[in-house]
């Protein structure tokens, strides 16, 4: 059954997992393009100095990407979900709700982590051919934040969604909004390095919050 | 589960109460006091302000006297050296020593320290410039080096692989004058902005002080005597362009230590305290004293400090205003409080803070 969740999860998503891969790759792309044109222009050691010296890690521009993938995602795995009311339908299936309802979850952040890792990985081989190891971890850790929001905000959104009630979901989207604004706090390098196990678990825990929305659709909560 | 998420949920919305509510009561009740532009003048002997007043810019001393904008020129004439030359009112001699203009530009020297230059991620790579190449301006070198647990390896950026000979050389010479990996501390100043260059500092793993730079593409390492009993912390290369001082120092017990140029000789600065970590400094610095503004949890502190031999001459606390009431409030409002950013480091991660 739960083998069946995941590939009824991955038939909802494979368009949007193909459109989100692409535009990632894209960024990661465009970014290693727009590195490699300066060590072209001004050579490599002045990239070397700018970022020893002036804090760059040339990849500002995915920042946000992996946020607002995480948010499409869930909007676009839950969203028709909840407007078909199909939710009620797999509820009514003959296996643990709880169950169902994470892997429902866990399949988009499994998608989440494969998308996110082609890019982390596309970047760190670019990065290993012209830098030094603390040149690389300078860029992947400034970086790892952003990865990171984007997972939480798939939880985040995915609670937001299943909520029956509009009040509630408000109050939710108030609370992930809040909530998702400390990964961004600061673009210097590495300055996340010690936080970034505990928001690691945090954002993991986060995929329990859908179980409270489902948990209120059962009761019948309606506005 | 259901327990785990509500006990997430009552979690978060805690944390962003205590984080946002104390946030929004500061942003709309705070007032930033901003100290008026203070310097010690060695012509009056006293510490002189500059304050906006209400119509107008008002300059007075600590003993009560009142100056207009050309006077407060004058008796800071190695601050405002321009302004006098421009006038054709540069004096002769200051405190009796004859001086001509470029000989007191020459001395004058700005120096700044804040905690977060201190606790902010640091990459650990660095670069050694060309010392003494016989040109006039200097030149970035076409490697960085990075220090290890038994050595100092320099990494070529073009082809980004470790030149090992360069490496061996270094590290033997090193090893060589009683450097013992690794290195605590490091301290240098690699631009090609500056007039000359003094490679860097290194506190080896004995807290002992050594001088590294490139001469001629050759490795010199000195080590430098310090007095009994300092045990160094902090080390801030100066290379100003007097070429008086070779850098700065403070040890375990924040004392403020100058490590001079010629010689080698380590002074103690007639400040009190100094904590890097936790405190700002900044120096307007010329050839007769230094102004000395330290900015610690305590408020702020001026000190005119003698230039030759680094005594004290004078000091002048400056209270910031404490009767703010919506401060008072808001200490028993909000006993405690959660931020992700500090004043004093450049590292994001929650900090709880009492405020009572």
């Amino acid at each position: 059954m739960i083998k069946a969740i995941f590939y009824k999860e991955w038939l909802k998503v494979r368009w949007f997992y193909f459109v989100a891969n692409v535009a990632l790759l894209s960024f990661t792309i465009y970014s290693i393009l727009k590195i490699s044109r300066v060590i072209k222009i001004k050579g490599v050691e002045h990239l070397w100095e700018v970022m020893l010296y002036r804090d760059a890690i040339f990849i500002d521009m995915l920042k946000y990407v992996p946020l607002i993938i995480g948010i499409l995602l869930a909007v676009v795995q839950f969203i028709p979900e909840m407007n078909k009311k199909c939710l009620k339908l797999t509820l009514h299936l003959p296996c643990s709700n709880m169950k169902m309802v994470m892997s429902m979850v866990l399949s988009g952040f499994v998608i989440l982590v494969a998308s996110f890792s082609v890019s982390l990985i596309t970047l760190k081989i670019f990065l290993s051919n012209h830098f030094a190891g603390e040149l690389q971890s300078q860029v992947i850790m400034t970086s790892l934040p952003w990865y990171i929001a984007g997972i939480l905000s798939y939880f985040l959104v995915s609670w937001v969604c299943l909520e029956p009630t509009w009040k509630r979901r408000v109050v939710n989207l108030i609370i992930s909004a809040i909530v998702l604004k400390i990964f961004f706090f600061s673009s210097k390098p590495q300055a996340y390095n010690d936080f970034l196990p505990w928001l690691m678990i945090y954002s993991i825990s986060a995929l329990t919050l859908s179980w409270l929305s489902v948990i209120r659709f059962k009761a019948g909560k309606q506005d | 589960m259901k327990n785990f998420s509500k006990i997430l949920l009552i979690f978060t919305v805690g944390l962003i109460i205590l984080w946002q509510l104390p946030w929004g009561y500061n942003f709309l009740t705070s007032k930033t006091e901003r100290p008026p532009f203070t310097m010690y003048s060695t012509v009056v002997n006293d510490f002189v302000t500059m304050k906006h007043g209400e119509a107008s810019l008002m300059h007075y001393g600590q003993k009560g006297d009142k100056y207009t904008q050309s006077q407060f020129d004058s008796i800071l004439p190695a601050f405002y050296v321009r302004q006098l030359v421009a006038d054709g009112r540069f004096p002769e001699k200051i405190n009796n020593v004859e001086v001509a203009p470029r000989e007191v530009q020459l001395g004058n020297f700005n120096f700044k320290s804040l905690p977060t230059d201190i606790n902010t991620p640091k990459v650990g790579l660095y670069q050694l410039m060309e010392s003494m190449s016989g040109r006039v301006n200097l030149k970035m070198p076409k490697d960085v080096f990075r220090l290890t647990k038994n050595g100092i390896e320099f990494i070529d950026m073009l082809s980004n692989s470790v030149d090992v000979s360069k490496s061996d050389e270094y590290t033997k010479m090193l090893l060589k004058k009683g450097v013992v990996f690794p290195i605590l501390e490091i301290s240098g100043n690699p631009t090609t902005r500056k007039e000359y260059d003094e490679g860097f500092l290194l506190l080896d793993n004995n807290r002992k002080l050594f001088h590294l730079k490139m001469t001629q593409s050759l490795p010199y390492v000195r080590h430098i005597s310090l007095p009994k009993d300092v045990k160094l912390n902090h080390i801030f290369i100066t290379e100003f362009a007097n070429r008086k001082t070779l850098a700065f120092m403070t040890d375990v017990n924040n004392s403020f230590y100058v490590l001079t140029k010629k010689g080698y000789k380590v002074e103690k600065v007639g400040i009190p305290s100094f904590d890097p970590r936790k405190d700002a400094l900044t120096i307007f610095g010329n050839m007769f004293d230094w102004t000395v503004i330290v900015d610690s949890e305590n408020g702020r502190d001026y000190y005119a400090i003698n230039s030759e031999d680094y005594s004290l001459i004078d000091r002048m606390p400056y209270m910031f205003s404490n009767d703010d009431i919506w401060s008072k409030i808001g200490k028993y409002i909000i006993p405690l409080h959660i931020s992700f950013t500090d004043y004093f480091d450049n590292y994001i991660f929650p900090r709880v803070k009492f405020n009572l």
